[in-house]
């Protein structure tokens, strides 16, 4: 039996479980010279801002015990530039890769500018919200205050009727009261789960490697605290999860399945080996293959999910 | 970019930057590799018949100037593409100035193979004074020469170096040295300030630039 990959979400063909993370892949081109992007499900873009970033000093990036940090700063190229140049070599380059606007503001209308700005256009299908980002006004983020978040995503829902993915940070106490505002505010999907916060420090010169002194960490150890995210976000909400967090082949994607994610990011797995995704992606085949299992009956398929607390 | 990809379970190293070293005649390459931490001390434990993973060549080269005479100027590990670089040129019947600093003697790179894969003799300096010149590298330039200035080597040298040219008119490639995450212009993390202030990613727009390009006092 040759795995059926293909699954229909937020009203598409989705014909790869797999995608490249936002921040791993650029726009999309870089990524085309070195693996067939229409093999895997798509990707989700380095995130778009209305004006363009230039983004922290450097250090911006350090290995950790497995994985790495990084404080990139969203450097971007802002709204304008990406319609103008990155949307529309996606659109032409593409054929059944989807693609998904990962979106940053600081307020709430800086996020809405950027929507009314791409909506109307060809070469995506939906956003990717992400709200681990200071919110201009209060100093909060958006994706750590529950009345914040509800605010944005309320007023993002009533701006499209594109598919909206909120990406979760696991900077609070329980990410299912984030993931249930989400649901309740109109979302259609969950990211679960943006970096976790962390530091590293040059104990040489007794100061913190990383330019902007903290940043995200990623990679293979936080696969775990995914994967968790992932499983508790599923038991308080409906709507699709997106798996990421350490995913460095189909082994690792089936425990975000199993949890309750229908799509996975690859991200940081990347750097290492580009081939990562279409790897993730043979492996989940292999995998079904293996144990003669449908995708959708993998996805949340968790012998003794527990109980909703 | 060298690493070990995801094959090797158990393993987890993000590919470190490297410049080709050297070129043998049966298509192989050389990489010269010190080793610093965890990573390099993995990769330098492989032996023949192990798997690695390379993704190159990638960036930006140093820009040969046909007729005009090179000085390049190594700082430790920052030799690597110079030993490429010299033996290209010693290959077509040409020399280049090749000046190659160390902290100490012991840290030097054996001269008799470095003398065999560059078809040069290198000006040796140590610091600790225990091997060719005491002093540093850049020590050794002379400062009416008009040669095209290659850098290769630790921040603080290729400053020197860029401060001296900047005094002297001189032109000046370097190649820079930031830590870098993908290698091949995503990810953003490997930038260093250009001197219009804007940030340049180190893998795509460099490794090497001219150093009036960028900006060295730190802002």
């Amino acid at each position: 039996m040759t795995a059926d990959m293909s699954q229909t979400l937020f009203g598409a063909e989705i014909h790869s479980p797999v995608f490249l993370a936002s921040g791993t892949c650029g726009y999309g081109q870089e990524y085309a010279d070195l693996i067939p992007l229409d093999q895997i499900g798509g990707i989700f873009t380095k995130a778009v801002s209305v004006e363009p970033r230039g983004g922290n000093p450097p250090h911006r990036v350090a290995e950790t015990p497995g994985g790495m940090i990084n404080a990139i700063g969203l450097e971007n190229v802002g709204l304008d530039r990406f319609i103008s140049e990155k949307l529309v070599w996606l659109a032409a380059n593409l054929d059944r890769a989807r693609v998904f606007v990962n979106v940053v503001g600081r307020t709430v209308e800086e996020y809405r500018t950027v929507i009314s700005g791409l909506d109307s256009r060809d070469g995506f299908l939906g956003y990717e919200i992400n709200v681990s980002c200071p919110n201009v006004k209060g100093g909060t983020m958006f994706g750590t205050d529950e009345v914040a978040l509800a605010d944005l995503v309320t007023s993002l829902r009533a701006a499209t009727e594109r598919p909206l993915v909120i990406k979760l940070t696991p900077n609070v106490a329980d990410v299912g009261v984030f993931a249930r505002i989400c649901e309740e505010s109109g979302a259609d999907g969950l990211s679960a789960i943006n970096t976790f916060p962390g530091m590293v420090i040059d104990i040489e010169s007794r100061r913190p490697l990383i330019g902007n002194r903290s940043g995200g960490v990623s990679g293979p150890a936080i696969l775990p605290m995914g994967v968790y995210a992932t499983w508790r976000a599923r038991q308080v909400t409906s709507i699709p999860i997106i798996g990421i967090g350490g995913i460095r082949n189909g082994d690792d994607a089936v425990q975000y399945l199993l949890a309750g994610a229908s799509l996975v990011q690859v991200g940081t797995a990347s750097f290492v080996d580009p081939d990562a995704a279409v790897e993730t992606h043979e492996g989940i085949r292999r995998y079904l293959e293996r144990h003669s299992v449908e995708l959708s009956e993998l996805v949340g398929a968790l012998a003794d999910p527990g109980r909703e607390t | 970019m060298l690493g070990f990809g995801l094959g090797a379970p158990g393993t987890w190293l993000l590919p470190r930057p490297f410049s080709v070293g050297w070129r043998a005649d049966d298509g192989r390459v050389g990489i010269l590799l010190r080793v610093f931490g965890a990573g390099t001390r993995a990769l330098g434990r492989l032996v023949p018949g192990d798997e690695a993973l390379l993704l190159g060549p990638l960036g930006q080269p140093f820009t040969l100037d046909p007729g005009r005479r090179i000085e390049c100027v190594a700082g430790g590990v920052g030799l690597a593409p110079f030993i490429f670089l010299a033996a290209v040129e010693a290959a077509a019947g040409r020399r280049v100035r090749l000046l190659y600093g160390e902290r100490t003697g012991p840290a030097v790179f054996d001269l008799d193979l470095l003398g065999e894969l560059t078809g040069h003799d290198p000006e040796v300096f140590t610091e600790d004074g225990s091997v060719g010149t005491p002093g540093r590298v850049t020590a050794g330039l002379d400062p009416a020469s008009d040669a095209l200035l290659f850098g290769c080597g630790p921040t603080p040298m290729l400053r020197a170096l860029a401060a001296l040219a900047a005094e002297t008119g001189r032109d000046l490639q370097v190649s820079v040295e930031e830590h870098m995450g993908c290698g091949i212009g995503t990810c953003q993390g490997c930038v260093v300030r250009s001197a219009d202030g804007r940030w340049v990613r180190s893998c795509i727009e460099g490794p090497v630039f001219d150093a009036s390009a960028l900006r060295w006092d730190g802002s």
